[in-house]
This record gives C-alpha cells, structure tokens and sequence, in this order.
C-alpha cells in the first residue's frame, strides 16, 4: 500500500478537500489495512463513532469488492482508495479498479427470501444503506459515495 | 482476529476478538468452524462481544456455518453481539435468522 496525502481546497470536482489518496493489490488480505488508515483518518478528524464505523464498512465492502471483482483476485494489479471533504464538511469516498464494471440493476436484494441463506451478494446493498448517496461511475469500475 | 475456541459438554463455544472482515479472520473463523464439523461438533456458539465490526464476508460465513451445522442437526447461536454488528445483520435481514443470547451459559443451555 503507498498513500500520500495533500489538500487541493479547489478540487475541479467540486472543492474537495483532499484526505488520502491510497493504493492496494487485488488481495483481499489487504483490504482491511486500507480500510483501517480511513477509519484513523476519519477519527483525526472527529468524526462521531457510529458514522465512522458506518463509512469504515462502506469502505470495507467497496475495497472487497474491487478487489474479489476488479482484480478478480490477482496482485499485479492496483486499487485506488480516495478520501475527500467538501466544504460542507461531508465526507466522500472513491474507490477505483482496473475491472471492466458492472451493471448496478444486475444486483439483487439480499433481503429477498431466495437471497438470505446466499453467502455473497450483500456488499452493494449494505454501501446502499449505510451511504447517504451512492454513485457508480465509468461503467461500474468507479464508486464515489458520500456521507453527510 | 483472536479466535478462543473450546468445548463445554457438547457444545463448542468460540469467542471472538477482533474484526469479522475479509481476509485472515473470515479465513481463521472458517478454519475453526470446519474443523468443529470435521470432529461432529455441530452445535456451535459464537461470542460476539467484542466483535465491533462485521462486513458481507463475515455474514456470509455466518450464514453458511447456520445452514450446514442445521443441515448437520445442530445450530450456530450468537452471544451479545455488538450494537453495531446487530445493526448490520438487521439491514441485510439475517439476524432473525440467528437465536441470540445475553451471555455464553444460555446460549450452550438452549442446546440442552
């Protein structure tokens, strides 16, 4: 993982603090560690804890996803992880792979009796619910999502 | 992910520390659950106290281990587990599938 860290108060997306711009392998033995420094950053900057714990799964789930379908498992290649603020003070998160995306209406409701008792298939649902907005970018390969 | 597994009569009782996330600790948890089905020990609790945080991946081992030790005649419950653990199963509906308990001794006695 390499991360860097710098401030770019007028961001050309929309005046974007610029919190940690991080990089991981497609291993899902790494996912946690990056998910880990968010939730540290997000703690330096006070964030209350039942929000972090919220982004820091979104996080979890967004970064598993990327690497077990981006990378289809495979080292070689590379995750990116964006934490950003705007000035409202919301917290926006991008993860980004190298895959070829996903069609958002392909993904089924968890909750559907067919779908409990699966040992997969949670993790978009779960960003869903615990983001205040969700956005799938570039065909799928790219998920900004934000917290209020 | 600190995994203390031991028996108490026919019951195997494993507690957690940690993170129930992708990675080692999902990988040690099914490590350790296998293996209690591998030996016939199907009635299963997992204390969850100090488990603050469980992605899709932990549920969905959960899931699974519930469905095989029925499968098997016997059952995963889960002990105290945190609130925001019991919030995640809710969203993604899968807490009512677990009985739940207040503290290890209930939960092996319900297997009576």
């Amino acid at each position: 993982m390499s991360a860097e860290s710098s401030r770019t108060d007028n961001d050309k997306d929309g005046e974007l603090t610029n919190l940690l711009d991080l990089r991981m392998p497609g291993d899902t033995g790494a996912v946690s560690e990056v998910t880990d420094t968010v939730c540290a950053t997000l703690t330096e900057l006070n964030i209350p804890e039942e929000k972090r714990m919220e982004i820091a799964l979104a996080v979890q789930e967004a970064l598993a996803n990327a690497v077990v379908h981006g990378c289809k498992n495979d080292r070689s290649k590379q995750v990116r992880c964006r934490l950003e603020r705007d000035r409202r003070g919301r917290i926006v998160i991008i993860v980004t792979d190298p895959g070829c995306g996903f069609r958002v209406e392909d993904i089924s409701d968890p909750k559907r009796p067919e779908g409990l008792n699966a040992d997969h298939g949670r993790g978009v649902y779960l960003i869903r619910q615990l983001m205040d907005e969700v956005h799938f970018e570039n065909g799928g390969n790219q998920i900004r999502m934000w917290k209020y | 992910m600190d995994i203390n597994a031991r028996k108490r009569g026919q019951v195997q009782l494993v507690q957690l520390r940690g993170q129930l996330r992708m990675g080692p600790a999902v990988d040690e948890l099914r490590q350790t659950i296998e293996e209690s089905f591998g030996n016939g020990d199907t009635r299963i609790v997992l204390n969850l106290a100090e488990v603050g945080m469980i992605d899709s991946s932990g549920i969905g081992l959960l899931v699974k281990f519930l469905a095989s030790a029925k499968q098997r005649g016997g059952s995963v419950k889960l002990v105290q587990p945190s609130k925001f653990a019991v919030q995640t199963l809710r969203l993604v509906g899968v807490l009512n599938l677990f009985e739940v308990f207040d503290d290890d001794e209930k939960a092996v006695a319900s297997f009576a």
